[in-house]
């Protein structure tokens, strides 16, 4: 089938998705607030921990709001795609994940498309309503250059996210695990890149580069588009974050079909 | 009549069904590692090298935050929400309602077990490599320790009623994303467990002295690097018990109205 084909059916099936969640309306309305109140909460928690002492590593609030904004701006583009895959566990062991082995489509593509969430209009109310919020305080000038720039890096956030999430879902091929992992290991790292990474230690600042790179989900661009310094690290690396997306996530996509291959169905 | 021999049974159980799910305590540990791991570097910078902020020195300030994660620890160790909420949504909730017993201190008991465990294999030989190893102060007296560990159990009671109440509202919506989102943002900040009270703007640090959210992590956590000493341990403990107090009868009201209205879906 070609990419086109692709794309078409992917419309079509997550469309069905979005009706059958529209049918719920005041649970939609009320996952949208929630999670508008607890990024809003992590803000306001980053506002009184700076009342008293004005930065955190150099980086003042404004500048930590953008930050965050750029994190969750990705992450609400990635809970649409790739959200579901950790949950690939459960249709394992349910022996449901063989529905996706039998359709003459890719499996991968298959699986992605099975479901589209919608309540991540949350995340994308709560970070442009900060961006223009934060343009206005630190008199951001967004050329045409940067604004693109802001794009691809959040298409670059997108893929490592969405890449550490299809990892995390290949696991279960192997342990029949991968919802926990979630919560035991991306969760948490997850929150650890909502503060600029300068104040961790180093071992852990290579890491989160070099390892698996969340540094260049909103670090690094954030640094390049806020014109600051990112000790240890060589200047404007922020500009490789859609390259390192595109590279982490081929690798994600690599052990997926790996594990895939390896794939026995549980029965029942 | 309180039947204690009975719900101590659901105690020990939960205490022999968590050394069984050995990965859940050991995956437990890692993610509250990773955040004690955020918030002592965050401290760190915020301290910036000074000896001391708002009157408070950076050495009681780290210990602070590292009994505030032990203490989160043991919070999290718990029957989680969303199980109940399930229980709910797929009506096995009206199992528990036919049994002889009271649900919410079912659950209560039950807590007690698995966070029993969780404390003695888990958090206790971690959280004491750590305080050999870590500058942190540990107070001298052993009566302090006392009140800690009572304040902290006091604490662990009113976070269990208020996170039950706020979880048994799935009995009137069916989803209540909202809502809980709300509760755990008042739980994290309000009780002081990221940020001591007395780093916050004046009128935030009122409101949250008349709340009971405090009586969580903030009291304990003050009471164990002696920012609170003296007669005002008393007064603090008073002020918990009467939050305890507050959040139960909370915590039964919603009971009553929750399983007389049950709404079971499906069958």
């Amino acid at each position: 089938m070609s990419v086109l084909k692709y794309f078409d059916l992917y419309f079509k099936l997550i469309s069905a998705g979005v009706r059958a969640q529209l049918q719920y309306r005041f649970a939609f309305v009320m996952r949208i607030v929630g999670l508008i109140t607890s990024y809003t909460g992590t803000a306001v928690t980053m506002w009184i921990m700076l009342y008293q002492f004005q930065e955190l590593g150099s980086w003042t609030f404004y500048e930590m709001l953008f930050l965050f904004a750029v994190a969750v701006l990705s992450w609400g583009f990635c809970i649409i795609l790739f959200f579901h895959f950790r949950g690939l566990d459960t249709y394992i062991l349910n022996g449901t994940f063989d529905r996706f082995l039998v359709r003459p489509i890719n499996p991968f593509f298959h699986f992605m498309a099975m479901k589209f969430d919608v309540a991540s209009f949350g995340q994308f109310i709560f970070s442009i309503g900060i961006f223009i919020w934060v343009s206005f305080e630190l008199q951001l000038d967004w050329t045409i250059g940067k604004s693109f720039f802001l794009l691809l890096s959040v298409v670059g956030g997108i893929l490592i996210q969405g890449g550490l999430l299809v990892i995390i879902s290949a696991l279960a091929f192997w342990t029949t695990k991968s919802e926990q992992f979630y919560w035991v290991a991306m969760f948490p790292a997850r929150n650890l890149t909502n503060y600029p990474l300068v104040i961790y230690p180093k071992a852990v600042q290579w890491f989160t580069a070099f390892v698996i790179p969340f540094g260049f989900v909103n670090y690094f661009p954030a640094a390049v588009l806020l014109e600051k310094e990112t000790p240890f690290f060589p200047e404007n690396i922020g500009y490789y974050s859609p390259l390192v997306g595109i590279v982490f996530f081929a690798i994600a996509y690599y052990i997926w079909m790996l594990g895939l291959k390896r794939y026995k169905s549980t029965g029942s | 009549m309180f039947r204690f021999r009975l719900y101590w049974t659901f105690t020990k159980k939960a205490f022999l069904r968590s050394a069984v799910y050995r990965f859940d305590v050991w995956s437990r540990l890692g993610s509250n590692l990773i955040f004690l791991l955020m918030w002592g570097s965050i401290w760190t910078a915020l301290y910036a090298g000074r000896e001391e902020a708002g009157g408070v020195s950076f050495e009681s300030m780290l210990t602070y935050i590292v009994v505030s994660q032990f203490l989160s620890g043991v919070n999290g160790a718990g029957t989680p929400l969303w199980e109940i909420q399930e229980k709910v949504r797929t009506g096995d909730i009206s199992l528990e309602l036919m049994r002889p017993f009271d649900v919410p201190l079912r659950y209560l008991f039950a807590d007690f077990g698995s966070v029993a465990f969780y404390i003695l294999t888990a958090l206790l030989p971690l959280y004491t490599v750590m305080f050999i190893f870590m500058d942190l102060t540990l107070p001298s007296a052993w009566e302090t320790w006392i009140l800690f560990i009572v304040s902290a159990f006091i604490g662990f009671l009113i976070r269990y009623c208020i996170e039950m109440a706020f979880g048994l509202l799935s009995f009137f919506l069916v989803e209540t994303g909202g809502i809980v989102d709300v509760f755990y943002f008042a739980m994290s900040l309000l009780s002081g467990s990221v940020i001591p009270l007395w780093f916050f703007p004046g009128w935030l640090e009122k409101m949250a002295l008349y709340l009971p959210f405090q009586g969580i992590y903030y009291i304990p956590n003050a009471i164990f690097i002696g920012k609170i000493s003296g007669t005002e341990i008393l007064l603090s403990l008073g002020v918990q018990l009467f939050w305890a107090a507050a959040s139960y009868l909370l915590l039964r009201f919603v009971w009553n109205h929750a399983s007389q209205k049950i709404v079971v879906q499906g069958g």
